[in-house]
């Protein structure tokens, strides 16, 4: 409460000046009076004076009538806004001496701060990647309450840590926020940003703060680097293209005193099945704390692939968890590499080969059988323009080479296939695709049965001697309700809707292994089971996927009367959809999966699935550690068939790539599935580089007008001072109007005595 | 007359059936080099041996499934566009083709099927003029294609065998002349008659003399007609890059 005085409660400033001046003119005219009359005493003189005062200040009050005030208010902190680093590297040690983390470091420092919340309102956010995120808004007090040490602190800052630390993000949101603008902003970091960059820093502060001008404070969260070793960054010299060698270029960081020298580096694969293949070895010669190394690998599968680059650290290292990057590539094709395999030449052949042929983006290297041991060509060889088929070569150092295999009526035991089998089996584990077309010298007519190959293929092949190879009557296969409802059908559809031309005969397969999806059947033939006989199927088997269809006839759909209908359009159609589904091009996925906000051991993860519209039914996600092993998570979440988004958490996951595999069960039974590789890394690209950076923050804060400090000195930022806001003021007259009428009355009456008494009336 | 229409189209519809029935799987996409009848033309005379014969030359030396009954197609059948190849051949001039049958001949080009015009009477007094007729024909057909030579250089000649020169019942010019689309020859017009010396009688003779070469003149038409057949099956596989070298360096060894 405060208590103050005021001439007139009720009186203008021009009134109380007039009363005033009037007042002086008063006094003034008393004076020059008393001068020209000095007739009497000088006592009487005094007495004359004091009570023409007395009378004139008497008029002045009564005129004027003060007032008490009384008013009451509180001391209001200016907002400033505290932005604490959420970032993976907070999670580092703090190299102050003690085993104590950044982030532990960053709690002491926001309850010391809290101290000062008598000064300043603090609000805090975090940031990372994007606008800065509210921590906790509120009043200082909450805000202290949430950041004492121990139990209580941990509610606020156990906020999942972000793979990124973009200040300059933050700096944007919190200057553009329609909100109170702050009176100052106060960093709190170990330095080791993504924004402000490490060159042009106060430029880029500057700018990210836009007409925001203040003063914005440094804290550092960590004092030394960490005695280690780590793979700082690793750079893929322009894009991954599958088949064709790619530069990497590995930067290797040594800090905190670690001897280096010379430290192994290599760049590893991770396969679906097996350890992971080696691509590259090399060893780094770090000099003055780092190094670099270029290694040149080749990955032979396009799609998502787990690389992993991994050195070996000197002893004394302490952050084990960065001597291991895993990061995912997006290898592309230059083209589609096809190995087109026939075992005599038909039309069916021809229209393969002309659809293989005429698509720029596939490059297709072709072996047919032009002759077989029996064929008498009456010429010599040399009159001949037929080359030996080179099966070992392409079914072993060739055959890593090729995105896809395609065995058109092809009889594996005459020409040498049956001893690679194996091989082409491995070869579809580790991501490769196959399609086995229809002819008499495939499936079971083509010695396929009890192969290996027999098991990726997504029908079974009767093993029975008695087994039947082929079905003669002429038939139209059918669409299942699956392959309505199937991405990669629904070119083929577009076109002809459901109605297929005739085909003349199938091979006879066995049912759909499981987890196959069948598109099309026979409309009368049966399997054992007693279900309808598969036409096309599509199946997946490690990373690799398979196609089977057992019929030789789909040149029909680019030359027959039926085919005219639409310009044989509908081969094109058909083929580029099986193909970029064994390509797993998005156009013919059933959905597409992603990892919410990247995947960090140990911390919860999210899988966002987007299906395609139409899709509905129970999306089954069985998540596998690259490698090997039974599925580390199976979740299932509901499709409504809208196409929306779903969100799947799965958990924390340990440091490993995983394969990630969602099967959409509709009413009509199993469809297609689809799939994702990533990665989760303990600390990832936060972890890769260790070293505090107090040159940059220092940078910020100089830029700003601001103060650079560490954390134990937190206290002693210059933060702005309290401003006293008032609630409540109460005017009250010093007497009532009468009692200063009455008062000035007396004091002019007494004056007027007086004078009479000195002889000045 | 109504009647015996019925009766006859009853016949087709039951020979269609036995046809289909009797063909083995894989037979669909066999080689079956059909013959092109268009207006009132009939196929008959010593010829008519040629394309078994073709069929089974093309089975006994290569891999190639082949239909050892070709049949005929007409131009305006909807037939014509079951298959990707028809063999038009004749020994004069033709008379103009019909709307339909240049319709029927257009949708077949436009698939991609390849049509080989043969001249049966390149030696006559009016010297080719079924070659000329066809051009005329089928320049209706399809109006921006002209025929150019192709030679040893073109996939027609090293489909299977390497082949030095086109010949037929008659030597006739080295090269064959083609329509090509696309890089791939649609029609190939041959001015040698190999059909002619394809034929073949019952009893194993040839009822057509091969002049002036003989008998080895007789097989180097027939491994013409073996790698026309493989072109057609096969396309440009022999054009691969695979096999540019090993067949270049065949060429050159060649006597």
């Amino acid at each position: 409460m405060n208590r103050t005085f005021a001439l007139s409660g009720d009186l203008g400033h021009g009134a109380v000046v007039a009363a005033c001046v009037l007042a002086l003119l008063g006094l003034g005219l008393l004076a020059y009076e008393l001068l020209r009359a000095s007739r009497g005493g000088r006592g009487a003189a005094l007495g004359l004076a004091a009570s023409g005062v007395l009378a004139v200040l008497g008029l002045l009050a009564a005129a004027l009538r003060p007032v008490a005030i009384v008013s009451k208010g509180s001391l209001v902190g200016p907002r400033v806004v505290v932005l604490a680093d959420m970032s993976r590297s907070i999670d580092l040690p703090s190299g102050d001496g003690t085993d104590a983390t950044r982030r532990q470091t960053l709690e002491r420092a926001l309850a010391e701060l809290d101290k000062r919340s008598g000064e300043v309102r603090l609000s805090l956010y975090g940031f990372g990647v994007g606008p800065a995120t509210p921590l906790r808004e509120g009043s200082a007090r909450a805000l202290g309450a949430a950041l004492l040490p121990g139990e209580r602190a941990a509610p606020t800052l156990r906020v999942r840590p972000v793979l990124g630390s973009d200040l300059g993000a933050a700096l944007e949101s919190i200057a553009r926020a329609a909100d109170e603008r702050p009176a100052a902003i106060v960093v709190l970091s170990d330095g080791r940003l993504d924004r402000p960059g490490e060159t042009a820093t106060a430029e880029a502060t500057r700018a990210a703060l836009g007409q925001l001008a203040i003063p914005v404070h440094t804290v550092s969260l960590a004092a030394e680097a960490p005695r280690d070793a780590s793979v700082r960054k690793v750079l893929a010299a322009g894009a991954a293209v599958a088949h064709q060698p790619f530069s990497l270029r590995i930067e290797i960081g040594c800090d905190g005193g670690l001897p280096c020298g010379d430290v192994p580096v290599v760049a590893r694969e991770l396969r679906d099945l097996g350890p992971p293949a080696t691509l590259a070895e090399g060893t780094a010669h770090v000099v003055s704390g780092k190094a670099t190394l270029e290694l040149s690998v080749t990955i032979e599968r396009a799609g998502t692939r787990i690389l992993e680059v991994a050195i070996q650290p000197p002893e004394g290292d302490t952050i084990p968890e960065n001597n291991r990057r895993l990061f995912t590539v997006d290898v592309t094709r230059d083209r589609v590499r096809v190995l087109h395999v026939a075992g005599r030449p038909t039309y069916d052949v021809r229209a393969l080969r002309m659809w293989l042929k005429s698509d720029a983006s596939v490059d297709v290297v072709a072996f047919f059988i032009l002759r077989t041991h029996e064929s008498q060509v009456q010429a010599t060889a040399d009159e001949l323009a037929l080359i030996p088929f080179p099966v070992d070569e392409l079914f072993t150092d060739q055959l890593p080479t090729f995105d896809a295999v395609v065995l058109q009526d092809f009889n594996a035991a005459p020409y040498g296939l049956t001893k690679h089998l194996r091989e082409l089996s491995r070869y579809v584990k580790n991501g490769g695709g196959l399609i086995m077309v229809g002819g008499p010298g495939s499936f079971i007519g083509g010695h396929y049965a009890g192969t290996a190959l027999a098991e990726v293929l997504p029908v079974e092949l009767d093993d029975g001697r008695s087994a039947s190879p082929a079905d003669l009557a002429w038939f139209s296969p059918r669409i299942t309700e699956i392959g309505r409802t199937a991405p990669v059908l629904a070119p083929l559809r577009a076109l002809l809707g459901d109605e297929l031309p005739d085909m003349p005969g199938a091979n006879v397969v066995g049912d759909a292994r499981p987890g196959a999806t069948v598109l099309m059947t026979h409309p009368t033939r049966r399997t054992r089971t007693d279900k309808p006989m598969p036409i096309l199927a599509l199946g997946e088997h490690g990373s690799g996927r398979t196609m089977a269809l057992a019929i030789d006839g789909s040149h029909r759909l680019l030359f027959s009367d039926f085919a005219a209908r639409d310009a044989g359009r509908a081969h094109g159609a058909f083929w580029d959809a099986m193909l970029g589904w064994l390509m797993r091009d998005p156009r013919f996925e059933p959905a597409v999966i992603d990892v919410k906000g990247g995947c960090i051991a140990g911390e919860e993860a999210t899988l966002i699935l987007r299906p395609r519209e139409g899709q509905r039914g129970k999306a089954a996600l069985r998540i596998k550690r690259l490698g090997g092993g039974e599925p580390a998570r199976v979740r299932e979440a509901t499709l409504d068939g809208t196409g929306k988004p779903v969100e799947i958490a799965v958990g924390a996951l340990e440091a490993a790539g995983y394969s990630a595999e969602v099967e959409i069960v509709g009413d009509a039974g199993k469809g297609p599935t689809t799939r994702r590789d990533f990665a989760c890394e303990k600390g990832g690209e936060e972890w890769a580089d260790s070293r505090p950076d107090d040159a940059r923050l220092e940078a910020i804060a100089a830029a700003t007008g601001g103060r650079h400090v560490r954390a134990g000195e937190v206290g002693s930022l210059p933060l702005p001072p309290a401003l006293q806001v008032a609630a409540e003021r109460q005017v009250a007259p010093l007497l009532p109007a009468w009692a200063w009428a009455i008062g000035a009355a007396v004091l002019l009456g007494a004056h007027w005595v007086v004078r009479r008494l000195g002889g000045l009336v | 007359m109504p009647r015996r229409g019925a009766l006859l189209a009853l016949g087709g519809l039951a020979a269609l059936a036995v046809s289909r029935e009797a063909r083995a799987f894989g037979d669909e996409g066999a080689w079956n080099p059909r013959v092109l009848l268009t207006g009132n033309a009939r196929w008959e005379g010593v010829r008519t041996s040629a394309p078994a014969r073709w069929s089974a030359e093309l089975q006994i030396r290569t891999s190639a499934p082949a239909r050892q009954s070709p049949g005929t197609v007409r131009a305006d059948e909807p037939a014509l566009l079951a298959e990707p190849f028809a063999l038009w051949g004749g020994e004069a001039d033709t008379a103009p083709l019909t709307e339909r049958e240049v319709s029927g001949l257009r949708r077949f080009i436009a698939l991609g099927g390849v049509l080989l015009v043969d001249d049966f009477a390149p030696g006559s007094p009016d010297g080719l003029a079924f070659t000329r007729a066809a051009k005329r024909e089928i320049r209706r057909v399809i109006p921006e294609g002209s025929p150019i030579p192709i030679g040893q250089e073109n996939v027609v000649f090293k489909s299977f065998y390497l082949i030095r020169r086109a010949v037929g019942r008659v030597e006739g010019p080295p090269r064959l002349e083609a329509i090509v689309r696309g890089g791939i020859p649609q029609v190939i017009f041959s001015a040698h008659d190999l059909t002619g010396a394809l034929a073949r009688g019952a009893s194993g003779t040839h009822p057509l003399q091969v002049t002036p070469g003989g008998e080895p003149q007789r097989e180097r038409a027939v491994r013409l007609a073996v790698n026309i057949a493989m072109y057609v099956l096969c396309s440009t596989y022999k054009d691969d890059l695979v096999h540019e070298s090993f067949l270049k360096r065949r060429r050159t060894v060649e006597p």
